[in-house]
């Protein structure tokens, strides 16, 4: 169903699909308001924390991981820049296209690095309800950019192909998507390991 | 108005993708109903199981308890009994009632009655009843595995629903499917709002909507904002089960550091609450309506309806704390609760007063779909007004977790939500499937189920006021219920006469379908919304030219009419006098 390029009926097309997506953003904001919830009672209620003794993760991970995703979202942005451009962009397409991908990777390679880090100081995820609580929050979060790199990928095939009005839509919702997780990591950075 | 037409759907060709995986909404729509209406007889016939043993303790289940129990000769078992009840309460509220009023009824009416040809996103609507069928799958596949289904109640409470309390898989299944479920509801409401956005007719403002679109519109909007949070405790759930996490299991009396079962409850009742309105707000649409349509009169200040439900769904956010007074809140929440929960009687009653000032003098007729209606009217009044006295933190503290909460939501949801099921069935049956369903059987039916189930539920409150606790296998062992035990039979057999009375409708509704020759007319009912201007039933486009909306949905009577119809289509326009 390719539509031909008509403006007005693109930018309505274009309308749609943002409201859909949205509502759709709206549903995730629930799901990590409802766990962050959760680590705020937790938290408060609890007189020392890490209770039980426990250590505190360090912080320079997790800051590694907000660097990375904040520039992954940069990348992104560019992308699109890029891509409404049309073919006279195409370099800069290509190069921040790929560049997202290897952010996305490489938060993900800093989240293991961050869970190994955990079990070196002995926060396991059985191991009492603040390392629970990470681990969830974190696990949640991962599976979330996991499902963002995989519709990433959808977007391949379309870097090299040239420009068409349906994908701007995608990857424009894509986009959402990705910087959604971004500002939802950096609510989690500064909750749970920056206070 | 519309942000762009729809394309004239192809009609499908083969027999996969016309029935099966299905871009239609009609048919989506269809798969829902089917999928409820199987889920209704299951969730049935367990609940006639729990009625056998709490009037017959010891007794063989008749005809099917020998082939189910026969370790025990037919009898129900006790750990069984706890199974029943919990998947009884799942099943009908996640895969009995909801499918039918939002996954049928919301897929079915919303883009018919705004004017549009499908919903905006077919195909994520078609993964929506598939991600729902695999769900449904893995939670029936409990059933049969070691140790059995989840036992711990349809609330799940900890620590009930943790390994300690259940330590089959059968709990885990058990929050696998409902997550999975709460994905496919989440896609719905996805749709349905964007749908309702973007795809109204030309002409259509929101006011101009039926009822019932506002109904299902308000319901989406708590799905698409509650479920998650639903979904975040089940999730957690599955990591204290998976994971050995302990989020809701509290260690040596609770040091700091360990978790703690009483927030899954403050998770199951963020949602939970709303998850009540959300069952009812499309009943209350469907009813509003239909009220009107068989008044043969305007809805009754429709657009105060309307805004009362909205607030409704917004009070409804803010009263979750009155399911747990008994768990030592402070008494300032609790009457916060209190308060809030009672706030939500005014705009109740200004929608009930409205349904009421429809009747009024309207030219009453009583085909089938009315007679529900009025049944809604008269179970949703006792429902909410029961919903007071549990509400109130000094009564509750004393009917809490007994039969009378059984009563209450049982006469909001299997009476109120129920019957305005019923009442969609037989109403757009002809809309749907192209045929009437008999009358006379639909009159039975509606007879048979409502002194039923007033019966069932008016006995449930007040064996609850007597004292006797839910969820308890054997109540005949306590002294102080030796006196309720005759109303508990009482209750058993009009539990019965409910579950016969469905026979008249599987047998009207099947027949009609299949066998039935008689074809329904555009119109049968003389009403005016989008839905009545194309054929019987839906051609796969629903409109070969998307209509455009003149007046509201419900004029009737209007002086100002010329022609012989005492109603007029939202399509025309009303001459100006
Ligand atoms: C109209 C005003 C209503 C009020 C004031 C009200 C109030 C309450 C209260 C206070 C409870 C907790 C009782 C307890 O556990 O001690 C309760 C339970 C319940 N209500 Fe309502 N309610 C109302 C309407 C509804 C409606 C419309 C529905 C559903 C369609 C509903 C469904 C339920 C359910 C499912 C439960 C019990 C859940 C459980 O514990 O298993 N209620 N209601
Ligand atoms: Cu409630």
């Amino acid at each position: 169903m390719e539509m031909a390029n008509n403006g007005p009926h693109l930018e309505r097309r274009k309308a749609v699909s943002s409201i859909g997506m949205i509502i759709l953003l709206v549903s995730f904001a629930m799901l990590f308001a409802s766990l962050l919830l959760g680590y705020t009672v937790f938290r408060l209620t609890n007189e020392v924390w890490p209770p039980m003794g426990m250590e505190m993760v360090p912080i320079t991970l997790p800051f590694l991981s907000t660097l990375v995703i904040a520039a992954s979202s940069v990348a992104y942005m560019n992308f699109e820049k890029a891509y409404s451009a049309g073919e006279s962009k195409l370099t800069s397409r290509k190069v921040s296209y790929f560049m997202t991908l290897f952010l996305g990777l490489a938060f993900m390679a800093v989240q293991f690095e961050l869970w190994a880090q955990m079990a070196d100081i002995g926060l396991y995820v059985s191991a009492g309800i603040f390392p629970s609580l990470l681990y969830t929050l974190t696990w949640v979060h991962a599976a979330h950019i996991v499902m963002a790199i995989l519709a990433l990928l959808l977007l391949l095939p379309s870097v090299f192909k040239e420009h068409s009005d349906t994908k701007i839509i995608w990857i424009l919702n894509i986009g959402k998507f990705w910087h959604f997780l971004g500002v939802i990591w950096l609510i989690m950075f500064v909750v749970i390991f920056a206070f | 108005m519309a942000f762009f037409e729809q394309h004239i759907h192809e009609e499908p060709k083969t027999f996969l993708s016309k029935y099966i995986f299905s871009y239609d909404h009609k048919v989506i729509g269809k798969q829902f109903l089917w999928y409820g209406i199987f889920f209704l007889g299951v969730g049935g016939i367990m609940a006639l199981m729990i009625r056998w043993t709490l009037a017959f303790p010891g007794e063989a289940f008749p005809l099917i308890g020998g082939l189910l129990f026969p370790t025990t000769n037919g009898v129900i078992p006790p750990d069984t009994y706890a199974m029943l009840f919990t998947m009884h309460g799942t099943i009908m509220i996640f895969y009995a009632i909801t499918p039918i009023l939002i996954g049928a009824f919301g897929n079915y009416l919303i883009p018919l009655q705004i004017g549009a040809r499908d919903m905006v996103f077919p195909l994520l609507n078609m993964l929506s009843f598939w991600i729902a069928f695999v769900s449904a799958a893995i939670l029936f596949i409990s059933l049969f595995i070691p140790l059995g289904a989840a036992a711990g109640g349809w609330t799940s409470y900890p620590t009930l629903s943790t390994l300690i309390g259940s330590p089959g898989a059968g709990q885990t299944l058990w929050a696998l499917a409902l997550f999975l479920l709460g994905i496919s509801s989440t896609m719905g409401a996805v749709n349905y709002i964007t749908t309702i956005i973007v795809l109204r007719a030309p002409g259509m403002g929101y006011f101009d909507m039926p009822l019932s679109v506002w109904g299902l519109g308000l319901t989406a909007i708590l799905n698409a904002i509650f479920l998650p949070v639903l979904g975040a405790g089940l999730l957690l759930l599955i990591f204290d089960r998976v994971f050995g996490t302990t989020f809701f299991l509290a260690g040596a009396a609770a040091t700091s550091g360990t978790g703690d079962p009483i927030l899954f409850q403050h998770v199951f009742w963020i949602f939970g609450h709303p998850e009540v309105y959300i069952l009812i707000l499309p009943a209350w649409g469907i009813v509003s309506d239909l009220l009107s349509f068989f008044s043969r009169k305007p809805a009754f200040g429709a657009k105060a309806t309307a805004l009362s439900m909205t607030s409704i769904t917004i009070l409804s956010t803010l009263v979750y704390g009155h399911h747990m007074y008994t768990t030592q809140m402070s008494p300032l929440l609790t009457q916060t609760f209190m308060t809030l929960t009672m706030t939500i009687s005014i705009p109740s009653a200004i929608f009930f007063t409205n349904w009421l000032g429809t009747l009024w003098k309207g030219s009453i007729k009583f085909p089938t779909p009315m007679v529900f209606s009025l049944g809604v009217v008269f179970v949703f009044g006792l429902g909410g007004l029961t919903g007071l006295y549990l509400a109130t933190v000094t009564t509750d503290l004393y009917l809490h977790d007994t039969y009378f909460v059984v009563g209450h939501f049982h006469y909001t949801m299997a009476a109120s939500v129920l019957l305005g099921g019923y009442a969609a069935i037989y109403f757009w049956m002809p809309k749907m499937f192209g045929k009437m369903l008999n009358e006379t059987l639909g009159h039975i039916h509606f007879w048979l189920t409502f002194l039923g189930l007033n019966g069932v539920f008016m006995g449930m409150m007040i064996v609850g006021y007597g004292g006797m606790h839910r969820r308890i296998y054997n109540p005949f062992v306590y002294e102080f219920l030796e006196k309720l035990i005759p109303i508990n039979t009482f209750v058993t057999w009009s539990a019965i006469v409910m579950g016969l009375a469905q026979i008249f409708f599987v047998y009207n509704f099947v027949y009609t379908i299949f066998f039935k020759k008689e074809k329904a007319e555009a119109n049968p009912w003389g009403v005016g919304t989008l839905e009545w201007t194309i054929p019987s039933p839906a051609p796969v486009y629903n409109f070969k030219e998307i209509p455009v909306v003149k007046c509201g949905p419900h004029e009737f009577g209007n002086p100002a009419l010329t022609g012989d119809r005492d109603f007029q289509y939202q399509t025309e326009e009303i001459p100006a006098t």
